[in-house]
């Protein structure tokens, strides 16, 4: 067994409204609720969890700015400054004059970037990817069960958060 | 917790727990398949050969071997590529905007209308390719240089518009798609029980494990992700509207393309969502995830989008009058009463006077008129771009160049061999992908389940009694 | 101080191996000398590096051995290079004359193959101007079908055999006191005449038997008659102020059209002058001729001489002359009112008739004497020497070929069996039978002895279109098969002691025309000059008065009378005409100027008379007349006669080759004889309908009126002399802030920034629709020298034809919008009134269409790849490696002038035409890309000509001329229709043009901002008169 504070002791639950007021009356009781795994996105987890409000979208907004300008940039080079040419008498000295017809793909490559920006984020960061060996506590966790990781300050406590836990409406309990 | 009225009618019948959902979807993928699922699949398998068939004589010999002329540029290749660019944006509309509107009804539905939707474009892209006289020179269409580096696309083109929106299209309803997938296949991992299927879909899964931080995470994605969607998914069918509309064609240069096309286009994508739904339920036995009550919204939706497109219509017809302008005025003139009168009028009954029906909600709580309209709907629209397509092109400015258009076998191969395309790729995700985002659907089980209605009547008495279907 | 680049580090060391190595041409040396030796191929170890100096070697031995100077003493036209520099053009002067045609012609060569022919402007007969049928004549040469060497009874042979065998037959021919016939179409070469006088001198006995299938014989005979004169006149429409024909189709096929174009559009264009000529037409079926006239008149072809003589006497009236017994027709009011404006015109006036009938002739050379046309618009002095057909003669060969009075026939450029049925049981009774043909044609396959001829642009010999002028024609290739010019058959045959016809040509010259002239005292310099010029012409007595003799009573009382019942016309079509060059693809797929139909010929019915019998287009009926039968295809043809039909002869050719055999039905055999001279039109026949038999013709037009759209702009000349913007008011569209002419109502351009500048060139083309006359030499000359495809039937049916100019052609409907509130027609049936063209009458108009290079070209702006954009100088430039073939710019061409490969048509044994095997490969122009399959192409305004052009003036330092560039059309153009030239020039004649009141662009209300425009087309119509 490893050093004392890394004991987790995982419950099992099978309602997500039981984890939700679990969470509350264990984490009033001073126990440190690491985590929750669950099938479902349960609503109220992650304020339950006191987790910060994820950045995606901020990310998700910067790679549209990027995939707009390099868009544009992409367009102004390769109609107006490499080789302008003469296509159907229509302007093409300046990127003002031709952006009535540069804005579909301004706009297309705006939403590409950003999109596959922002997923990718999510898989690197949740470490969400190809190959990664799943943690799996509960053969049912991503069925209908729900499992509660909580961490133990030290082995004495291992004991009464097992009880606890039951008491919380765990149906079973395990280190 | 969220709650909601009993008013509403539950979107899960047969007093499901967590793990019937479970079992219910991961049944098709777990069992063997039935006997339809087999026809079903050899007939589209068929088909797909011959689309082989027909595209490889057509890339061998050349475009001749088409019915079209000096005069008629594009026929079939472009109606079928419109055809199914509609088709594919319902998909994306169920999950996306429905999402936005947080209409619960998508979630049973918004897997396999996502999947529709990736499987449509694949169809779409295939005509683009297919139309070209050197489809090997395709990746010129690309921002690529030539051999100098210094040639470059002329973005000018509404033909480049459309490679950019529909490769983003695409690639962003894949991605959707799949990140959506990720839960359901870790589900599905968790319970397998042969090593095969363990060690796929523990790849496909990417290792999830439903963590409270990936959930908060994977939610904001959807969430923004539907954000961007839905203004991806209405350019996407304004910009191929703008392959006619910035043409100087009578009949194509018209400014009420883009809401006319999407509108067409949502019309069309949920006339096909019914028609695949009704048999996949069948077929999967999911009546009691995907029932009446869906197949309802679906067509209340379809109502109102048919009439917008047959407004549409009236309107174009409108504006030729009012424009004075006489090209403008003879196309459809010529539509309506030219050669092709008989196309005209077949897209005039199919798309804007069969759906009206639906105002009727016994015909909308009908399965089978339901599978018959939408069957027609999607005739009628592949109509309506062969009217707009053909008979604008046939008759345009020097009466010189007048001529008739007419399909040769080939042309009706390939359209035909794209159904199977389609419907292959279709038939391998009913057994291979869970068919229900049932990580999505659990979370309405306590609010919107018959059983949980159940018990909300047994607590609070309310003045309606839910009606239970079937 | 001189800087020192090195070529490499060796050099800067100056190794002893560098410097061993630098004096050799090639770094290793080649193993050539094993290349030539068979080893190469067998034992040589032949690397990559070596096969590529192979390849080298043989590129450069090929093209020299194509450098080769076509023949001793050819001389070119414009400089005499030292030898032909690969790349750069060389021109000759030469002549075509086919028995049918003649021109005085340009030929182009590059690399020593004859690629392009031009008009020869030096000559006084054609001035510069060719025909579809003259320029396509250039492909003939590369006919596969040609016979690569002499037969004898069908099997190859040497020519020595055969002459010697042939010597002793014509030998025993003689001793057993049969004649010799010697068949040939008219011969207008005085030179050739005197080997036939050396031949028949050899072998007495000897008979000249001169037989156009299309004879003028009527014309002569009836100039006998008039005047005491057996000669065609030759005739200047440019001195007519009113022209009438009786269905002389003198535009396109009547004697000598090319001149007769040129003639006639001169006094049909209106630069700086306010009249033109009046042109009334009275014929049965609707010619090229007819759709040009200013009225036109229905005329059945058996009333014709009824016609003439009533018009005979109005004016004989009028001049106090004698009448002639007259039947009165259907169009004697029209005729008094023809009679009178002849009147008035009294010397300025031309009568010309088709009619074959020597009776007819004399009537109408009556009225001309009567109008005093004899010295103006007729000249008897200067006689036309291309036709010399004997009707009568031919019908006395057969007589004598049947009673075995004619021991051996000779064909000469004539094919008796294909155009006069008669005749090919009467040639089986001749014991010796000999065809100069150039294939194994009709007649050629009955003969014994087949000796092919030269293509004309491989031999030697002169011509004497008029007299006086003289013109020569000159090998521009070596002979590409074992063929021989017949006249040299002829003087071997004849034992002359010259049997080398160049010599002997240059002996005729130096003994005939030489001495016709004082200017150039040695006989080499007239020679040399005569030769580049192509033509000499001797000042010949000036144009008079005749002194007429004719017995009009006589004529008069011989002339066929009306008669009833249905009617078939036999004419001939611009391309085909007499099927001489029936095996040519461009011809067959030029269409039709009038029916817009290639690849067939057909029965043309009126639609009133088809709708009574119950025929449908492509309803395939039998026209019986004795124990003749013809089966065809019926096209629906407005402007038809009543109960008449038309069909065209030189169809159903079997025995020409490839492109030719089988294409539409052989019409030759309803030529009948009548009144000692050839009929060109059948009456008394029986036609029925053969059931359910749908025949499909290929047309390059389905739809034939303007539907109420100002496409052609079209004034009358009254009208456009009170104004000259006639028909062509100025177009205005309504704007938020007024009425604003398109060109006004822009995005970008304005004042200030006028969108892209043309700097330099900006170059336009002008179209005078008063002058073209939709003959289609333009879309030949341009299939020609762009290397259009030719695609065939099957594609032509399907809309997919190739060629980069059309000519539109349409008819005037009986509804149009003015008069369709007075016919209380709603919207939606007054279209449908519209597109039905006037059925009895229509009135018609031409309109050549090519890219217009719109400076605000809408394909442009939608090609994804950049493959077509805008040149500097105003051209619209189509990159084809670059095209992926979307065909969006098509779709997106308001013009429709795009075309699309729909298929490797280059190299495709789908369509075997002259053009693609390996032979036919030697027309085409190297300075134009073959087209791959799947992409567009179009018309470039002949970009490598005006490359070509710019690069010369720029090597003599200086801009380009006006008129020096000329793209293939406008070359072509028989009547200078096309104009070509620099905007930005302010002298040049397209800018003048410009500035006529006349000028529009086509579809200006669309703003494409064309570098083509038009001219509006005026009719000189007598108000309330119109046909």
């Amino acid at each position: 067994m490893s050093s004392s504070n890394k004991k987790f002791v995982y419950g099992i639950f099978n309602d997500d409204d039981v984890v939700l007021d679990a969470i509350a009356s264990l984490r009033a009781k001073g126990l440190k609720v690491k985590d929750v795994i669950s099938p479902f996105p349960v609503h109220g987890m992650d304020e339950a969890l006191g987790l910060r409000r994820t950045r995606l979208s901020i990310c998700c907004f910067l790679y549209g700015m990027t995939g707009c300008s390099l868009a544009l940039l992409m367009m102004w080079y390769m109609n107006i400054w490499d080789w302008p040419m003469d296509i159907g008498g229509k302007p093409s000295f300046a990127l003002y004059k031709n952006l009535p017809a540069f804005i579909p793909v301004t706009f297309e490559s705006t939403v590409l970037c950003a999109a596959h920006g922002m997923v990718i984020t999510f898989f690197l960061r949740s470490k969400v990817l190809p190959g990664v060996e799943p943690h799996i506590i509960h053969p049912r966790q991503a069925d209908d069960h729900f499992v509660m990781t909580v961490q133990a300050k030290d082995d004495a406590q291992v004991g009464q958060i097992h009880s606890m836990l039951k008491a919380a409406g765990a149906i079973s309990t395990k280190e | 917790m969220n709650t909601e009225s009993n008013l509403r009618l539950p979107l899960i019948l047969g007093d499901k727990t967590l793990h019937d959902i479970t079992d219910d979807v991961c049944r098709p993928i777990e069992g063997k398949a039935n006997k339809w699922w087999w026809l079903a699949f050899t007939v589209s398998s068929a088909a797909l050969i011959w689309w082989v068939i027909c595209v490889s004589y057509t890339f061998g010999t050349g475009l001749g071997v088409w019915g079209e002329n000096k005069t008629v540029g594009w026929a079939w290749d472009i109606t079928n590529f419109v055809w199914w660019v509609g088709i594919g944006h319902a998909g994306t509309l169920i999950s996306a905007i429905l999402l936005l509107f947080r209409q619960k009804w998508r979630l049973s539905i918004n897997r396999s209308a996502e999947a529709m939707t990736i499987f449509a474009v694949i169809c779409a892209a295939s005509f683009i390719i297919g139309h070209m006289g050197r489809p090997w020179m395709a990746y010129w269409s690309f921002p690529v240089g030539n051999q100098f580096g210094s040639l470059w696309v002329n973005f000018n083109s509404p033909l480049i518009w459309d490679v950019f929106a529909i490769s983003t299209y695409f690639s962003v309803s894949l991605v959707f798609w799949y990140s959506g997938l990720i839960p359901d296949f870790a589900a599905v991992r968790d319970r397998a029980t042969t090593k095969a299927r363990k060690f796929w879909y523990t790849i496909l899964s990417f290792g999830w494990v439903g963590s409270a931080k990936n959930w908060q995470r994977f939610e904001e994605m959807s969430l923004v992700l539907a954000g961007i969607s839905t203004p991806l998914v209405l350019s996407v069918h304004s910009v191929v509207s703008m392959d006619f509309a910035t043409s100087l064609v009578p009949g194509w240069h018209t400014t009420i393309f883009p809401p006319y096309f999407v509108a067409g286009a949502i019309f069309s994508g949920f006339a096909m969502v019914q028609t695949l739904l009704i048999i996949t339920r069948k077929v999967l036995n999911m009546e009691e995830y995907i029932t009446i009550y869906h197949i309802d919204m679906m067509n209340r939706i379809i109502l109102i989008t048919g009439s917008i497109v047959g407004v549409a219509y009236l309107t174009e017809f409108f504006i030729a009058w009012y424009s004075g302008v006489e090209y403008e005025q003879y196309a459809f003139i010529n539509r309506a009463t030219g050669p092709y009168w008989w196309a005209y009028w077949s897209m005039m009954t199919c798309n804007v006077i069969t759906p009206q029906l639906f105002w009727s909600k016994r015909l909308r709580e009908s399965v089978f008129a339901t599978f018959i309209i939408s069957i027609f709907v999607n005739v009628g629209m592949w109509f309506e771009r062969f009217v707009i397509i053909v008979t604008s092109l046939h008759r345009d400015y020097l009466t010189s160049s007048w001529v008739m258009y007419y399909p040769t076998w080939v042309e009706v191969g390939i359209f035909i061999g794209s159904l199977g395309l389609f419907f292959v790729p279709f038939m391998l995700f009913t057994r291979f992908f869970p068919v229900i985002a049932m990580s999505e659907l659990k979370t309405i089980v306590k609010s919107s389940s018959s059983q949980a209605k159940k018990k909300k009547m047994a607590q609070s008495p309310s003045p309606s009694t839910p009606i239970n279907h079937e | 101080m001189e800087k020192k680049y090195w070529k490499g580090v060796e050099e800067l060391r100056n190794e002893p191996e560098f410097v061993r190595l630098r004096d050799n041409e090639f770094f290793e040396n080649l193993p050539l000398d094993e290349v030539v030796s068979k080893k190469a191929s067998s034992d040589t170890s032949t690397s990559r590096r070596d096969f590529l100096k192979f390849l080298g070697f043989s590129v450069a031995a090929a093209s020299l051995a194509a450098c080769e100077a076509p023949v001793n003493k050819a001389i070119p036209y414009v400089i005499k290079p030292e030898e032909i520099t690969p790349g750069v053009p060389n021109y000759y002067a030469s002549t075509y004359f086919d028995g049918n045609d003649y021109c005085s012609i340009i030929v182009k060569t590059r690399e020593g193959r004859p690629i392009k022919i031009e008009g020869n402007e030096m000559s006084g007969v054609t001035k510069g101007g060719t025909n579809a049928r003259v320029q396509a004549s250039v492909l003939s040469l590369y006919d596969s079908a040609r016979l690569k060497g002499p037969l004898a009874n069908h099997k190859p042979a040497e020519w020595n055999t055969i002459d010697s065998e042939i010597k002793n037959k014509l030998g025993q021919v003689v001793a057993s006191g049969k004649k010799i016939a010697i068949v040939s179409s008219s011969i207008a070469s005085p030179t050739t005449k005197k080997v036939i006088a050396d031949f028949s001198a050899k072998y007495p006995g000897t008979q000249h038997v001169v037989y156009d299938a299309v004879s003028y014989y009527g014309l002569i005979k009836g100039n006998e008659l008039s005047f005491g004169k057996a000669a065609i006149p030759s005739y200047h429409f440019e001195n007519a102020d009113v022209i009438v024909s009786f269905g002389a189709d003198f535009l396109a096929n009547w004697l000598s059209p090319i001149e007769f174009a040129k003639q006639y559009a001169q006094n049909r264009k209106l630069r700086n002058k306010k009249n033109m000529s009046r042109h009334i037409q009275f014929e049965a079926n609707l010619t090229l001729t007819g759709s040009n006239a200013d009225n036109r008149y229905r005329v059945r072809a058996s009333s014709m001489g009824s016609v003439i003589a009533n018009l005979y006497n109005k004016i004989a009236g009028a001049t106090g002359g004698a009448v002639v017994s007259a039947t009165s027709t259907s169009v004697d009011k029209e005729i008094n009112a023809v009679a009178n404006e002849l009147i008035n015109a009294k010397g300025k006036a031309l009568v010309v008739a088709r009619s074959n009938d020597p009776n007819v002739q004399v009537l109408i050379n009556g009225i001309n004497s009567m109008l005093g046309s004899y010295g103006s618009t007729i000249d008897l002095n200067q006689p036309n020497m291309t036709r010399s057909s004997n009707d009568e003669g031919v019908g006395n060969l057969i007589t004598d070929l049947n009673n075995g009075a004619v021991g051996a026939v000779i064909l000469y450029n004539s094919n008796p069996v294909y155009t006069m049925p008669s005749f090919k049981d009467a040639m089986a009774k001749a014991g010796l039978k000999i065809s100069f043909a150039d294939r194994e044609d009709e007649s050629a396959s009955f003969c014994d002895y087949v000796c092919p001829d030269h293509h004309y642009l491989e031999s030697w010999n002169d011509a004497e279109p008029r007299k006086g002028m003289y013109s020569l024609t000159q090998p521009t290739i070596q002979p590409l098969f074992s063929t021989r010019q017949a006249q040299e058959s002829l003087l071997k045959w004849a034992d002359a002691p010259v049997a080398d016809y160049y010599t002997y040509l240059q002996d005729a010259w130096k003994g005939n025309t030489y001495t016709m002239q004082t200017g150039i005292s040695s006989y080499e310099a007239f020679w040399a000059k005569s030769l580049q010029d192509g033509v000499f012409e001797t000042a010949t007595a000036a144009a008079a008065a005749a002194s007429f003799i004719g017995n009009v009573q006589d004529a008069a009382s011989k002339i066929g009378k009306p008669s009833t019942g249905v009617e078939v016309i036999l004419y001939e079509k611009t391309g085909i005409a007499n099927g001489n060059q029936g095996n040519n693809p461009w011809l067959h797929e030029l269409p039709d100027p009038v029916s817009k139909v290639c690849w067939d010929n057909y029965f043309a019915v009126g639609p009133v008379y088809a709708e009574k019998m119950g025929y449908k287009q492509g309803t395939v009926i039998e026209v019986k007349m004795g124990n003749v039968s013809i089966k065809g295809p019926v096209l629906l043809q407005p402007g038809m006669a009543d109960e008449t039909m038309a069909i065209a002869l030189g169809y159903g050719r079997t025995k020409v080759g490839k492109a030719g055999d089988g294409v539409g039905v052989n019409a030759f055999p309803l030529v009948t004889m009548a009144n000692g001279a050839l009929k060109y039109f059948a009456a008394g026949v029986t036609v029925n309908k053969t059931v359910d038999d749908e025949y499909l013709l290929a047309s390059t037009q389905m739809h034939h009126t303007m539907m109420g759209r100002a496409i052609v702009k079209e004034t009358t000349l009254s009208e456009w002399n009170k104004n000259p913007r006639s028909g062509n008011p100025v177009l205005k569209i309504e704007t938020p802030y007024g009425k604003k002419e398109p060109k006004h109502v822009n995005l970008w351009a304005t004042e200030k920034n006028p969108g892209f500048p043309k700097e330099n060139h900006f170059w336009n083309m002008g179209i005078d629709l008063n002058s073209c006359i939709g003959c289609g030499a333009c879309v030949v000359a341009c299939t020609a020298e762009n290397n259009v495809p030719v695609v065939g039937k099957d594609e032509i049916m399907r809309s997919r034809e190739m060629h980069w100019i059309r000519i539109d052609r349409y008819y005037s409907s009986d509804t149009t919008k003015e008069n369709a509130q007075e016919k209380n027609l709603g919207k939606i049936s007054m279209y449908s009134e519209m597109e039905k063209p006037t059925a009895d009458n229509p009135e018609v108009v031409f309109q050549p269409l090519m890219c217009q290079h719109c400076n605000h070209a809408p394909c442009e702006t939608v090609c994804p790849v950049v493959a077509t954009t805008h040149s500097s100088e105003g051209m619209n430039m189509m990159a084809y490696n670059r095209c992926i073939g979307t065909r969006y710019c098509a779709n997106n061409c308001p013009y429709k002038v795009r075309r699309f490969n729909w298929f490797r048509y280059n190299e495709n044994e789908q369509f075997p035409f002259n053009q693609y095997d390996n032979l036919g490969k030697m027309v085409l122009n190297p300075d134009v890309v073959v087209r791959s399959r799947g992409v567009m192409e179009k018309c470039t305004m002949c970009i490598q000509r005006v490359q070509y052009g710019k690069l010369d003036a720029k090597k003599e330092g200086r801009r380009p001329k006006d008129g020096e560039i000329k793209t293939a059309c406008s070359q072509a153009c028989p009547t200078n229709a096309i104009t070509f030239g620099d905007f930005n020039n302010d002298q040049s004649e397209v800018h003048e043009l410009f500035n006529d009141p006349r000028s529009y662009h086509l579809l200006e209300e669309l703003d494409t901002q064309p570098s083509v425009f038009y001219q509006t087309k005026v009719r000189n119509k007598k108000a309330g008169k119109e046909a």
